[in-house]
């Protein structure tokens, strides 16, 4: 009991301290700025800043208004204290603003210079984005509180004061879209930021605040490499998510997956990343009706087999999430053959127990091994005619089709349409057996050509010996005559 | 068998009435082959025959299903080499057997050098069997290019590119022979042009006044043969005992032929790309070789000549030079033998096989 009285007694001296801090700041200010002073006395557009600066952090902390425009602040007489001589600036224009600001917030003014919006804009000596363009001007209060126009509950609609302006966006970047701010309001984020909440990802979040760079900028933060990342600092964190319940570990998983590989080790731009299937102002997750239809804006062909397939009608009553039930959604691995028939990594045997559709998947799986082993067949010979020197090239130029063939299989696997699907497998069947065909004529050719040789050696050894038995027979008759 | 004897008889009879073989085989028999140890180097020169008589053979045959087009060169070799029946043993055989020639033909020449053939009354052999090995390099210079692969495309434009280097006249030359600025499919047909019309033309009537040179004027004897006691004098009539000699050499020949065919097929490459940069290692084939790493060597200033321009001129002497060798090699008014020109026929062969050799090895 008695520690919690201590515990209250320490904690109003402390609010009484720090209100009497700020207060006395502010009271110096009343009672020394005399540009503050004067302002605030005048009427209309002279009163406006002195009014407005009352709720400044910079008021509250006892900045007084030399500290940017310059003069001496204390001095009662207005040519003395607004004197030219003395630095009096007047209203600062251009770039003098950000610099105002950058001598006490130099590291923010220097990332801001690098940025995006520290480039040139189309006014002479300005920066397309200066600091009072994003936090106001004389009424600048601290990013946390409610009122910022940076807070994360305002900055959407600051960065859409720009941003939303399709006019204005033309002078620096015509491509770009304009419907950041719509899109933003469908999405999760979105609507949970207008509902009042401020956690979920607001323009800053993914973009960066004073470093924003170009979205092709390898730099910036929503890169395509660094997208899963970034989307990782608040959805990989258990803590941070754990009111929304949703899993942490879409990041791990992506990394891992087929899409992730190519994207984060083999520097596939193309690959899709978070974004590609979420969506990046509007992102949300799929419905369950529109997986497909998501997937599909890559895997084209895969899509309209698996929508004209009888799979379809049956996912689609039970609610399942089409291709992520076969392929899962963010660690989905490379598919293999093994997927299908009812093995240990058959993905058919989730739904199907001896039933039609499993003997269908079965004879499919079949098939296409067959087919595989005929391919590895079918290499052997062309190769062990190479590697005798034979020409081969027509009949390796042909097997190309193979891969075409075995891709198709694949493909058609999604309508689940045996019969189809037998017939592309034994398109690669006629070409396995010609290849096997030619193959081993190019070997026996080899082999041929080698008797060949010997044949004729025989043959004009036989005819030398004669010619010279021959030769030697007329020798010895001449030398008799 | 009475009949067939008989028959065959007839048959001789019958041509004989016509073109007097009697008199034709008594001429060759009379005619003798002197027996020494120098008799091998006489074959050398039917060898050469044989090969030219092979490659005449084996080209017609390619003509049958070879195009001489940029398009369409290198895929007609594909197919002569891949889809036509014995397709690959013609080409491979008229590659080898064109080397085979050019070597045959150095050889005939050293072998006639060293033995002083080309002595009166044989000058005018020594000079058509020069031009004759001139055209026979034209010959493989030609058919190299026709397959239309990387490395012809290449080695074509560093040969075609060489006679550039003579004053005034050489960018005529070069075009002439590319038929425009660049190696292109014009290039192309005239090669082909060259190889399988002007070229055998002009070597068939070369070739036959070379053969009927050395039918009017019989076997060379070696020098010393005269002065020889005649006991000594071993010689063997050209028909039959030469002649068969000669074919069992061929036969041979043939079969080396075969073997080196069957065991090393010429390989094709891969095509000509004209916007290709030059794959690295460009050479020659191996009887230019020696030709190409002297010039690699000159400087690119040699006195007041331009580098290049000294090297062909150095070989255009060197050309003049040999051609005109029955003229230098005469004896001296005392009757003294000049050692000198043997020497210097030395001195070529081991410079032709020194560079040759390292024209291989450099990089």
């Amino acid at each position: 009991m008695i520690g919690n009285e201590k515990i209250l007694r320490f904690g109003i001296l402390f609010v009484f301290l720090l209100f009497n801090t700020i207060y006395s700041s502010a009271q110096e200010i009343e009672s020394k700025d005399q540009c503050f002073n004067c302002h605030s006395i005048l009427d209309g557009k002279l009163k406006t800043p002195a009014d407005l600066y009352k709720g400044d952090i910079h008021f509250r902390k006892g900045v007084a208004c030399s500290a940017c425009h310059g003069g001496i602040s204390t001095e009662e007489d207005q040519d003395k204290s607004m004197s030219k001589s003395e630095g009096f600036i007047g209203v600062p224009g251009g770039l003098q603003v950000s610099k105002i600001c950058a001598k006490c917030h130099s590291k923010e003014f220097e990332t801001l210079s690098k940025s995006v919006h520290g480039q040139s804009s189309t006014g002479q000596g300005l920066i397309i984005n200066n600091c009072i363009t994003c936090h106001g001007v004389h009424n600048i209060i601290p990013v946390k509180s409610p009122g910022s126009k940076v807070n994360g509950k305002n900055i959407v609609n600051t960065c859409a004061s720009c941003h939303n302006n399709a006019a204005l966006m033309r002078n620096y970047n015509p491509g770009l879209k304009v419907d950041q701010l719509e899109k933003y309001k469908t999405s999760v984020h979105g609507q949970k930021v207008f509902s009042g909440d401020s956690k979920p990802a607001n323009c800053a979040s993914c973009h960066g605040n004073h470093d924003i760079q170009k979205v092709k900028d390898p730099s910036s933060k929503v890169y395509v490499t660094n997208i899963p990342s970034t989307c990782n600092k608040c959805h990989g964190d258990a803590n941070y998510m754990k009111e929304y319940k949703i899993p942490t570990d879409q990041y791990e998983k992506y990394k891992h997956s087929v899409h992730g590989v190519a994207l984060l080790e083999k520097g596939d731009l193309n690959a899709p990343t978070c974004n590609k299937c979420h969506g990046d102002h509007g992102a949300a997750p799929p419905e369950v009706e529109s997986v497909s239809k998501v997937c599909g804006t890559c895997h084209v062909l895969n899509s309209q087999m698996f929508q004209e397939s009888p799979h379809k009608s049956a996912f689609d009553s039970k609610k399942y999430h089409e291709c992520s039930v076969c392929h899962n959604n963010h660690d989905i691995s490379s598919p293999t053959d093994e997927m299908l028939g009812n093995g240990e990594k058959s993905v058919c045997v989730k739904c199907h127990q001896n039933d039609k559709g499993l003997r269908s998947a079965i004879t499919m799986r079949k098939m296409i091994d067959s087919l595989i082993n005929d391919v590895d067949v079918a290499n052997y010979f062309i190769n062990a005619a190479e590697q005798k020197g034979m020409d081969v090239s027509d009949v390796k130029f042909e097997s190309n089709d193979i891969k075409k063939v075995l891709i198709t299989s694949r493909t058609i696997t999604h309508t689940s349409d045996i019969e189809k699907y037998i017939n592309t497998i034994n398109e690669g069947f006629k070409i396995t057996n010609k290849a096997k065909i030619s193959g081993k004529e190019a070997v026996d050719e080899y082999y041929f050509r080698r008797l060949g040789l010997g044949v004729s050696t025989v043959f004009i050894t036989i005819l030398c010996i004669t010619l010279y038995l021959k030769l030697k027979k007329i020798e010895k008759k001449q030398q008799k005559t | 068998m009475i009949e067939k004897k008989s028959l065959l008889k007839k048959g001789y009879s019958w041509v004989n009435e016509r073109f007097q073989l009697d008199s034709l085989i008594s001429f060759m028999k009379k005619k003798e082959v002197p027996l020494y140890h120098g008799t091998i180097w006489y074959y050398f020169g039917g060898i050469s025959l044989l090969l030219f008589i092979i490659q005449v053979v084996t080209g017609m045959l390619l003509l049958l299903y070879y195009k001489g087009s940029a398009e369409l060169a290198f895929e007609s070799v594909q197919f002569i080499s891949a889809k036509v029946k014995f397709g690959w043993l013609i080409r491979s055989i008229h590659s080898w057997s064109a080397n085979l020639m050019i070597l045959s033909i150095f050889i005939h020449m050293f072998s006639v050098f060293f033995t002083k053939a080309f002595k009166k009354p044989r000058e005018l052999t020594w000079y058509s069997g020069f031009i004759l090995l001139a055209l026979g390099m034209a010959f493989g210079f030609t058919g190299y290019l026709l397959p239309w692969n990387e490395l012809s495309l290449f080695a074509t434009k560093v040969g075609t590119d060489i006679p550039k280097a003579i004053p005034l006249i050489g960018g005529f030359i070069m075009n002439i022979l590319r038929g425009g600025d660049e190696v292109s499919g014009a290039t192309l047909s005239r090669f082909f042009g060259f190889h399988v019309a002007l070229l055998p033309g002009i070597f068939t009537i070369i070739l036959t006044l070379h053969l009927i040179f050395i039918q009017r004027q019989g076997m060379h004897a070696p020098e010393n043969w005269e002065e020889l006691p005649s006991a000594s004098k071993k010689k063997i009539p050209f028909f039959p005992n030469f002649l068969i000699r000669d074919l069992l050499l061929w036969l041979i020949i043939i079969n080396v032929l075969s073997i080196l065919a069957v065991f090393f097929p010429w390989e094709l490459g891969t095509k000509a790309n004209e916007l290709a940069p030059a794959p690295a290692g460009i050479k020659p084939e191996w009887y230019f070789l020696f030709m190409f790493q002297t010039l690699k060597l000159i400087p690119s200033r040699v006195l007041v000549l331009d580098g290049e321009v000294f090297g062909v001129l150095l070989f255009s002497i060197a050309g003049v030079l040999w051609f005109l060798v029955p003229v230098w090699d005469r004896k001296s008014k005392a009757g003294e033998k000049r050692y000198w020109l043997s020497y210097a026929g030395i001195f070529v062969i081991i410079y032709i096989i020194v560079f040759t050799i390292y024209g291989y090895i450099a990089k």
